[in-house]
């Protein structure tokens, strides 16, 4: 009867109350507006299985078994990360490497937000005064890949880690409606109207097979704290492309990516507990992760239109928005907005192409991040 | 300037750099596959 009372005596916070209402909000924008269903919906749940009072969840319950053995160990991002590689194909990157470049330049959002982080924290009485390796983090959310961000942010500041999350998968969903309005702004109609041949040449079986594990050794000399991050995207992309092991590649995409995503998700939604997450830092960080997403945009567009300088035939700019990683939903938004203007430009094989180079610069971008910021 | 941030930019900076040459690194390597290894009817 006590353990009753006690319960029903912890909802006179009003802590529980708003946190019942991100909970609810989360799921909400999974059933009703579809955005990152799979990650949004457990993290929704978690989120209400944490703030209940006195949750048998939390507080060495099955959901603290969960942090400590999957995200505090890294573990969960990284496993997601081999279901991404199975997933990707690499061919259009491969057909037209160019596209490697946007994904570089599109990661301008993670290095602007972190210096915008440093000097907020520096006005007095706006935020707890946050040192590189929580700017950092802060900055990651512009790497537009959530294990990425969870994966930095755990090492970083796994304080920051339940706002940083929400607003890595938040943006991501997010992209049809923060990226057309940047592109706009950025570029002339003429600009989104031109059109690119598409490359005629196949790739080979051997070139796709030999790709995954050059850059996993080239990427993990440069950048050895990188190793566990692209080794796992390029193993899974192995599994796929070696063509003899179809059912582990299968597996990969479904099973483990399925399996992990329900864990990560409610894991994440569990560290939403009110005390940590309701404070003007939250709120902040959410927003310098809009920022972060709006200026990965303009970098890539830029940088496509600065090219454009230098080359007789020229790069549709729209395409540089595509390096960001939010794979396959930013192409998909640019491929739309060119057919928007012009009904017969088909610039979809690009676009996929710097959102996958854009996969592999975020993961780049992460090890060069946790590399150099100490 | 406060020394974190100059540290901060220090770092970001050389980092959006390192991006790009990692990227050139990859750019190079798909260039000289593909060349050494086009693709053939029978390996399709």
């Amino acid at each position: 009867m006590a353990d009753l009372l006690r319960g029903i005596a912890g909802m006179s916070d009003w802590r529980v109350w708003a946190m019942f209402g991100v909970g609810l909000a989360l799921i909400w924008l999974a059933v009703k507006k579809e955005y990152e269903p799979n990650l949004l919906l457990p993290m929704g749940f978690g989120c209400l299985l944490a703030n209940i009072p006195f949750s048998s969840a939390v507080g060495g319950g099955f959901l603290d078994v969960l942090f400590k053995g999957g995200i505090t160990n890294e573990l969960f991002p990284i496993l997601i990360f081999i279901g991404v590689g199975a997933m990707i194909d690499f061919g259009p990157l491969l057909q037209d490497p160019e596209m490697l470049f946007f994904g570089a330049a599109a990661q301008f959002g993670i290095f602007f937000t972190m210096m915008l982080a440093l000097l907020v924290g520096r006005i007095p009485g706006v935020m707890g005064i946050p040192g590189l390796r929580e700017a950092a983090a802060i900055g990651i959310i512009g790497a537009a890949d959530g294990p990425t961000s969870i994966y930095v942010a755990t090492r970083f500041a796994p304080g920051l880690l339940a706002p940083i999350t929400v607003a890595a998968y938040s943006y991501m969903s997010l992209v049809p409606v923060i990226q057309p309005p940047v592109i706009r702004a950025l570029t002339t109609r003429e600009e989104r109207m031109i059109h690119m041949e598409s490359p005629e040449h196949e790739v080979s079986r051997m070139v796709r097979v030999i790709f995954p594990i050059a850059v996993t050794l080239i990427a993990g000399i440069i950048a050895p704290m990188s190793v566990a991050l692209i080794g796992s995207l390029m193993f899974g992309n192995l599994l796929r492309e070696s063509g003899v092991t179809e059912r582990l590649s299968k597996a990969a995409q479904n099973e483990l990516s399925s399996l992990v995503t329900i864990l990560l998700g409610i894991t994440i939604g569990s560290s939403m507990g009110g005390k940590q997450f309701l404070n003007p830092t939250t709120l902040l960080i959410i927003g310098m992760g809009l920022i972060a997403f709006v200026f990965d945009t303009a970098g890539g567009v830029l940088f496509a239109k600065l090219i454009n300088l230098f080359r007789k035939r020229k790069i549709n700019p729209m395409i540089g928005a595509c390096g960001i990683s939010a794979f396959p939903m930013s192409a998909r938004v640019i491929q739309k907005m060119a057919q928007q203007e012009d009904g017969s430009n088909f610039i979809i094989m690009h676009a996929v192409g710097a959102n996958v180079a854009g996969q592999i610069a975020s993961i780049i971008a992460g090890g060069l991040i946790l590399a150099l910021v100490r | 300037m406060d020394s974190v941030v100059a540290e901060g930019l220090r770092i970001s900076g050389l980092s959006y750099v390192l991006i790009f040459a990692v990227l050139g690194i990859f750019y190079g390597l798909i260039k000289l596959l593909l060349r050494m290894l086009p693709q053939r009817d029978d390996s399709a």
